[in-house]
């Protein structure tokens, strides 16, 4: 049995604005001692979902609203508040982005760390001191003890995300979640973290779950990776199968977008547009305004999450599974683009004028339409024409995209 | 590398940029540039007590055409160095020759007409355009500041920036809050283009912005350099993206260069222990390549400017100094930039130590040095799935 199983989480943040559809059914298993990735840019809902295992979500806005997380064969989510703070620290602990803002600024380490310990263990102050000690030196932090009694803002920025790392194993959790742990830090801090966490999560067993945008970061480090978009899980293998058969077009878009140390001058392909407002409830695949793959069943349904077969996984039991309805082929995946000669991204449904007529002539080559008149246009690649409306302003190009 | 048609040829025998003498004029020349900050004491009576030596004595120039990128950690003095060629920071000594003129020494009426040829992009894109002045206004501002053209052929030239930059030219009415993290980025390009400058010194333009849209800014900038025959000075922390962009590169450490070099030859052959250490910190979207890798894990943190290390400032966390058996001449004596292979300078006494070794080559990863075989792959097997 998993040590986790997330099924079919769904998140909502409830706002003034509307529903923010944070999560939208996200299933996933961790094996005990295994470490997940879950990649994707801010929004696409990793957070949120770890946040959403922890019971961490920002009260009242955030709210789950579907699913299930079992973990060690509990169920998370219908666990008493009190249940739950005995579980937390315990047996899943959590690494933040920012370490300056998860340590208390007016406590010194010593009195963090000696209460973490003994909020879950019956131990004598001074055991738990010792406890602490051992832990920052495990840390590598120099001076142990000597630097238990310092504030955290006397530590240097990769100090502290030790500091964090060493409360956060303090008790032996089975789960370690890691937030962003580096992306505050320097490049060559950010190799002495990763090492750190690396080394000390393969020497526990400790199962873990990284959470980054940074595909650099995830490869090195996991051995299984998720990628997120909107709040979804659209691609999901195993991390070499992941980075040699990059099949979901989100997947192949990241990483024909980053410069790569080891490349010389290839030319990047840049994801066009921008990630989606979620407030809106998703229709079609939430990829699709953005996909140069998309078909038109794209914008219609979303399609699910099923497994597919590539040089890498044909007749092994690697599993590797996408969420897309026109997944780009092994060479379309290395050029960046579709290949085919007569393929051309699936307009907007509605987009296409097969009538328009209007009530008034052409003025200087601008058609003018009544206010009420159903208008519906094709765009096309090339120089734009202005089309006015009530407001007075064109719509920009991303906002006639409508669906 | 840059997509710049008129980039200068990179690593060739163009000389040393010191002798000065086969080359034509470079667009800046930075020599001996020092930028300090004082540390006061006292509320009252302010005792000057010491001195955050951000900037410690740098030389570099940028010649026309060409993407200059500056690279280092927090507090190396990139930024600093980066606002000091603009004249945003007053430099402590040495001089900024611009197109022949001192800079460091430029006052009033002087300075701003001098300053419409050099202009600043940002990290932030929230923070540098001010959330109260429509976007056309915040584009038309420099226009207005060096009174250049009429009300309506500012208006007009609005509209064509934003175009040139990839936004609807009717945008202009807009507030920035309207505008993703990318667009405003966008916006803050066009401002920059305004006044036609010669030069543009890109401080971190694509840190803040999400990896899919960073993409979209390099090669919006990439495509601006070969329409305009832009100068840029790229700062950046990300040496896969400084690499991508420029056609040389010069390294920072606690306010020195210790590496200056042409972008490929810099990744192929690092000479420098601290630049060694940085390349091999990168982490290569690749779990093979990242498998076969070590990395160089540099000890402790950045020690303080204001008191930075005798002797060379990275001997303190130099791995290749350990290697050597703690020679004294690294903490006494601070090394000087000599040029090991044309147009390569490094500031470190052990250099040739670098050259070839074991590090390096793993540092540079195994599909590094595109013209040289990586020969010498380490035999680890690769990653086993799951």
């Amino acid at each position: 049995m998993s040590l986790l199983q997330v099924d079919d989480l769904v998140v909502r943040f409830r706002t003034h604005e509307g529903a923010v559809y944070a999560v939208n059914g996200v299933s996933f298993e961790l094996e005990a001692g295994e470490t997940l990735g879950l990649v994707g840019e801010s929004g696409c809902g990793k957070s949120v979902t770890s946040l959403a295992i922890m019971r961490l979500l920002p009260k009242p806005a955030g709210r789950v609203e579907g699913g299930r997380v079992v973990f060690d064969g509990t169920e998370l989510l219908s666990l008493k508040e009190e249940e739950m703070r005995d579980l937390r620290g315990k047996d899943i602990a959590m690494i933040f982005q920012d370490p300056m803002t998860s340590l208390n600024p007016v406590l010194t380490v010593e009195e963090q760390m000696v209460e973490t310990v003994r909020a879950h263990r019956k131990v004598e102050r001074e055991a738990a001191r010792q406890r602490a000690v051992e832990l920052l030196a495990m840390v590598g932090i120099p001076h142990p003890e000597d630097r238990l009694r310092s504030f955290p803002h006397q530590f240097s920025g990769g100090m502290r995300q030790r500091v964090m790392i060493a409360m956060a194993l303090a008790l032996q959790p089975k789960l370690l979640i890691a937030d962003e742990p580096t992306t505050a830090l320097d490049v060559t801090i950010q190799a002495q973290v990763l090492e750190l966490l690396r080394d000390l999560t393969t020497t526990s067993g400790t199962a873990a779950i990284l959470i980054t945008h940074d595909l650099g970061v995830v490869a090195g480090m996991t051995q299984r990776i998720n990628v997120m978009y909107a709040g979804y899980i659209v691609e999901a293998a195993t991390t070499a199968e992941l980075f040699a058969h990059p099949s979901h077009p989100y997947t192949v878009g990241l990483l024909h977008s980053i410069p790569r140390l080891d490349a010389a001058g290839e030319a990047l392909i840049p994801i066009e547009g921008r990630p989606p407002d979620q407030r809106e409830a998703p229709v079609g695949c939430p990829f699709a305004p953005r996909c140069a793959w998309r078909v038109e069943a794209c914008w219609r349904e979303n399609p699910s999450l099923v497994a597919i077969t590539t040089a890498g996984t044909a007749g092994a039991r690697v599993q590797h599974r996408i969420a897309c309805h026109n997944a780009p082929t092994a060479e379309e995946a290395v050029a960046g683009h579709p290949l085919r000669s007569d393929f051309h991204a699936a307009p907007p449904p509605g987009s296409v004028v097969d009538e328009l007529t209007t009530s008034e002539p052409l003025v200087d080559g601008e058609a003018v339409f009544p206010q009420d008149a159903p208008v519906t246009f094709d765009r096309q690649e090339g120089p734009s024409t202005p089309l006015y409306g009530a407001a007075g302003l064109p719509l920009p190009p991303e906002e006639d995209e409508r669906r | 590398m840059s997509g710049s048609p008129s980039s200068i040829p990179v690593g060739s025998a163009a000389g040393a940029p010191s002798d000065g003498v086969a080359e034509p004029q470079p667009l800046v020349r930075v020599e001996e540039l020092k930028v300090y900050f004082p540390i006061t004491e006292g509320i009252i009576f302010e005792r000057h007590i010491g001195d955050v030596q951000a900037v410690d004595g740098i030389t570099f120039s940028l010649r026309r055409g060409e993407t200059l990128g500056l690279v280092g950690e927090s507090g190396c003095g990139k930024s600093t160095t980066g606002r000091a060629v603009v004249r945003l920071y007053k430099p402590t000594a040495g001089r900024i020759v611009f197109d022949g003129q001192d800079m460091a020494t430029l006052q009033g009426e002087k300075l701003r007409r001098m300053r419409r040829r050099m202009q600043m992009i940002f990290q932030d894109p929230y923070a540098s355009l001010n959330p109260r002045m429509t976007v056309g206004a915040i584009i038309r501002e420099p226009l207005d500041v060096h009174g250049i053209g009429s009300g309506s052929e500012r208006r007009e030239r609005v509209g064509e920036l934003l175009s040139t930059v990839g936004l609807n030219p009717e945008y202009g009415a807009r507030y920035p809050h309207e505008f993703s993290g990318g667009q405003r980025q966008r916006i803050g390009v066009a401002r920059a283009l305004a006044v036609n400058p010669d030069l543009i010194v890109a401080d971190e333009p694509i840190s803040a912005l999400d990896v899919s849209i960073q993409a979209q800014i390099i090669n919006l900038l990439e495509q601006l350099q070969g329409q305009f025959g832009l100068t840029y000075l790229f700062i950046a922390h990300d040496l896969s993206v400084v690499r991508h962009i420029s056609d040389r590169i010069a390294v920072m450490y606690l306010g020195r260069i210790v590496e200056l070099a042409s972008s490929r030859e810099l990744n192929a052959r690092p000479l420098h222990p601290y630049a060694v250490a940085l390349l091999s910190a990168v982490p290569i979207p690749d779990p093979a390549i990242e498998a076969t890798r070590r990395r160089i894990i540099l000890t402790g943190d950045v020690p303080s400017p204001a008191a930075p290390p005798s002797g060379c400032r990275f001997h303190t966390r130099c791995w290749l100094r350990e290697r050597l058996g703690n020679p004294e001449r690294c903490s006494e004596e601070d090394p000087a930039m000599r040029e090991l292979a044309p147009g390569h300078e490094v500031a470190c006494h052990f250099a040739e130590q670098v050259d070839g070794s074991v590090e390096q080559r793993q540092a540079v990863g195994v599909r590094g040095g595109s013209t040289d075989a990586p020969a010498a792959q380490p035999a680890t097997a690769p990653v086993a799935g799951g």
